[in-house]
């Protein structure tokens, strides 16, 4: 078994650059593994967007009053009245709408005038639409008050707002059915390892095959008193123990931050699938392998096609909010399909023939691309071996 | 000598193929990336006009007050009316976000908590608490109702008005493609180390040839940094080209400023690789990995893989952003595009000032003066 402990020789000497990517993919595991919780789906709660609530104008109750009923409906987070820092948190969104009392304006609402507060948000989105409509409600009802009980006093006011404003309408909420905490976290976890998973197995089987390929090595190798049936098996074996240790490492961590939830058909299916794609993948690899001519191009490639891939194919950033050109591109790929896969398997509540047979088509395609690019690196081994 | 010099180090610069690969089209394919994966991420925002349902049945009928103020809605909302057996269906099929139904009380059905949910729910609150408000008054003041508060309370009065932050569109996604410039300037610091190598002796036989050269080794490595720092404004004056006529990313429209970031970040850059460069003595492999490593940091922290990070950062720690040259680009970018002053600006560029002189200060005194029994 020469060339198989060779094999793994040339690894151990590569080691550095592979353990990058298992550093920068443990890190995200264990990012992802942090108190983070998915809100449980079994009864309603309202949205609270993040607004900051800016006052102007003096303490006045209706400004007491609009604060605290916003505080119920939103999240205020408390920022100082700076012009940088506020744009800054609406840049970045940790707020979405900023609300300014500007001066006089209790007096001018209590006595009829035209006054307006001042908003900044971002532009036509969905929190702005739910703020406007929430504030325009406790305005209008106090204009409502002002206008039709006249002399009431300012804390009379503000109490009857709040009274009527505390009315709520019902609403049930159509069970989906328990989902397990863990299997959104998953798979991000299964989506990320798709990424480490390729540029390691490109710069793992890369390596190895730039020094077989050297074309002196080579001319050695084959005439040692090895058959090259036997020789060829070896590498092969090689290659696939080489692919199993990485995805053992990779899924390792899944066990410990999982469980049990890796036991259950979701967990057993995840784990099939990230298998499948190292199949996969590997082929890839070894296709690439046998193209480059420079560990330099080595690491340009393995970068570009672990990162390009994983953009596209919606691993950094979710599926639903590619576009659909992106997607048809990224369907090419066959990490396309295993992200596919991962999300249905992780957002399926149980399984039943219709969920089950789109999980496998994207596990057969995966395949398929694995297959089919073996054949293409066999015959592209043969042409050169005859031209040689 | 100078032009000489300054000439043959520019060839050599153009002809290291995996040099101009890293420098050059590993943050254009970055760029094309970015934008592909992420030009949907601001408009995930956008309001789209919530799906309804209300489903038809002999309460509905009794309340054409409600009928009224839905249909009234049509700027929040795109209401059909069906049975309960069909509003069952599309909500299982999440063609609408949840339907309305009386039974006999206003009650809302839905699928999950979401804002869009949460906005139809604002709405049936609306109304109920309308009619609590119109209870509350009439027992109070019965002749309100003389007074037309049924018309009243329908007419509403706009209360908000929009006062934007900048002159530019808050839009996360730009800082991913400013901290991208920002990484592609201290990638620059590969043609730094590249000078540096190419000019100590201990390092390279080119460098051991311009040793014994009769010439001031400081004219010479002038000119190989000038011709570094040309390469280095030459690809990212394509860069940004590239990302604002292809990609169609917006820088607001301070061109002067602008060059001027481009120029003061290539000079980090390149000296940052020369310092680098010249620290770490005789190890190819350390210092780019030491080059890679710091650049990767410090782009995360500056928000190149999340722009939240950024934000934690500037909040949490702003010694951190002011320490991080990445950071300083990034937020030079940032400020040309969106605030309205320059205050923020000039703190950053004389701070990369600031790190040229350092790195050059620490470049000159490890390589000058430099003797070498033998090599």
């Amino acid at each position: 078994m020469q060339v198989y402990k060779a094999f793994f020789r040339i690894i151990q000497k590569n080691r550095g650059q592979i353990l990058i990517y298992l550093v920068v993919f443990m890190v995200l595991a264990l990012l992802l593994s942090g108190n983070y919780n998915p809100p449980q789906d079994t009864d309603f709660t309202k949205v609270k967007v993040n607004i900051a609530f800016i006052n102007n104008d003096e303490d006045s109750q209706l400004v007491d009053g609009l604060k605290t009923y916003l505080d119920e409906n939103a999240n205020l987070v408390d920022l100082p009245d700076d012009t940088q820092k506020l744009q800054d948190a609406l840049f970045f969104r940790q707020v979405e709408y900023i609300l300014r009392v500007p001066a006089g304006f209790t007096q001018g609402l209590l006595s009829g005038q035209d006054v307006q507060l001042e908003k900044t948000t971002v532009p036509d989105s969905t929190s702005n639409v739910y703020m406007d409509l929430l504030i325009n409600k406790y305005l209008n009802t106090v204009k409502t008050y002002t206008t039709y009980t006249p002399g009431l006093t300012q804390e009379d006011l503000t109490r009857y707002v709040a009274n009527d404003l505390a009315e709520q309408s019902d609403v049930t909420m159509l069970s989906n059915g328990s989902h397990s905490i863990y299997a959104e976290k998953s798979s991000y976890y299964f989506n990320y390892l798709s990424y480490s998973l390729f540029a390691i197995l490109i710069l793992g089987v890369c390596s190895v095959m730039l020094v077989f390929n050297d074309t002196d090595l080579k001319r050695r190798n084959l005439c040692s008193p090895i058959r090259s049936a036997n020789m060829n098996f070896q590498m092969i074996l090689g290659n696939i123990s080489f692919a199993f240790l990485t995805w053992l490492v990779l899924i390792s961590a899944s066990f410990v931050m999982y469980g049990s939830f890796m036991f259950t058909t979701t967990g057993l299916l995840l784990l099939l699938n990230s298998f499948v794609f190292t199949l996969a993948a590997l082929s890839i690899s070894y296709l690439i392998g046998n193209l480059v001519k420079s560990r330099g191009a080595m690491s340009a490639i393995a970068n570009v096609f672990a990162l390009g891939t994983s953009f596209l194919s919606g691993v950094f950033v979710p599926q639903e909010l590619l576009g659909n050109n992106v997607l048809t591109m990224a369907s090419f790929t066959p990490t396309y399909w295993y992200v596919k896969a991962n999300n249905e398997i992780t957002s399926a509540v149980n399984f039943n023939v219709d969920n089950l047979q789109s999980i496998f088509t994207s596990m057969v395609l995966v395949l398929a691309f694995g297959v089919a690019v073996l054949a293409v690196t066999l015959v592209l081994i043969k042409q050169r071996r005859v031209e040689g | 000598m100078f032009l000489f010099n300054y000439r043959y180090r520019l060839k050599c610069i153009f002809k290291d193929r995996q040099l101009m690969f890293w420098t050059f089209l590993f943050p254009i394919l970055l760029a094309i990336l970015f934008n592909l994966a992420f030009s949907n991420l601001s408009s995930t925002d956008n309001f789209v006009k919530v799906n309804v349902a209300v489903v038809q049945n002999q309460e509905l009928d009794q309340n054409p007050a409600f009928t009224q103020a839905i249909n009234g809605a049509d700027d929040l909302f795109i209401v059909e009316y069906t049975t309960l057996v069909d509003a069952d269906t599309l909500l299982k099929d999440n063609q609408i976000d949840g339907y309305i139904v009386f039974d006999p009380d206003l009650s809302l059905v839905v699928n999950q908590s979401g804002l869009k949910q949460t906005i139809i729910r604002g709405f049936l609150d609306d109304f109920e608490q309308s009619s609590a408000t119109i209870t509350t008054i009439i027992t109070q003041n019965p002749t309100a109702l003389d007074s037309g508060i049924l018309a009243g309370i329908s007419s509403r009065t706009e209360y908000l008005k929009a006062v934007s932050a900048s002159q530019s569109n808050p839009d996360p996604v730009v800082n991913y493609f400013y901290a991208l410039i920002a990484m592609t300037c201290l990638y620059g610091g590969f043609l730094g180390v590249k000078e540096v190598v190419a000019i100590q002796a201990d390092l390279s036989a080119v460098g051991a040839r311009i040793n014994l050269a009769p010439t001031n080794k400081l004219t010479v490595f002038l000119s190989s940094m000038l011709a570094a720092t040309t390469v280095q404004l030459l690809e990212l004056l394509i860069l940004l080209s590239f990302l604002v006529g292809v990609l169609g990313i917006s820088f607001g429209n301070q061109l002067g400023y602008i060059a001027l970031t481009c120029i003061v970040g290539s000079l980090t850059g390149v000296t940052f690789g020369a310092c680098i460069g010249s620290i770490i003595k005789n190890n190819e492999g350390l210092k780019i990995g030491v080059l890679i490593g710091s650049t990767m940091t410090m782009s995360f922290l500056a928000g190149m893989m999340s722009a939240d990070i950024k934000y934690i950062v500037m909040t949490k720690a702003p010694i951190l952003s002011y320490l991080n040259p990445i950071s300083l680009i990034t937020d030079s970018f940032y400020t040309l595009y969106y605030y309205n002053t320059h205050t923020q600006f000039y703190t950053d560029i004389l701070l990369l000032c600031g790190f040229i002189l350092l790195f050059s200060a620490i470049t000159y005194f490890v390589i000058r003066r430099q003797k070498y029994a033998s090599l």
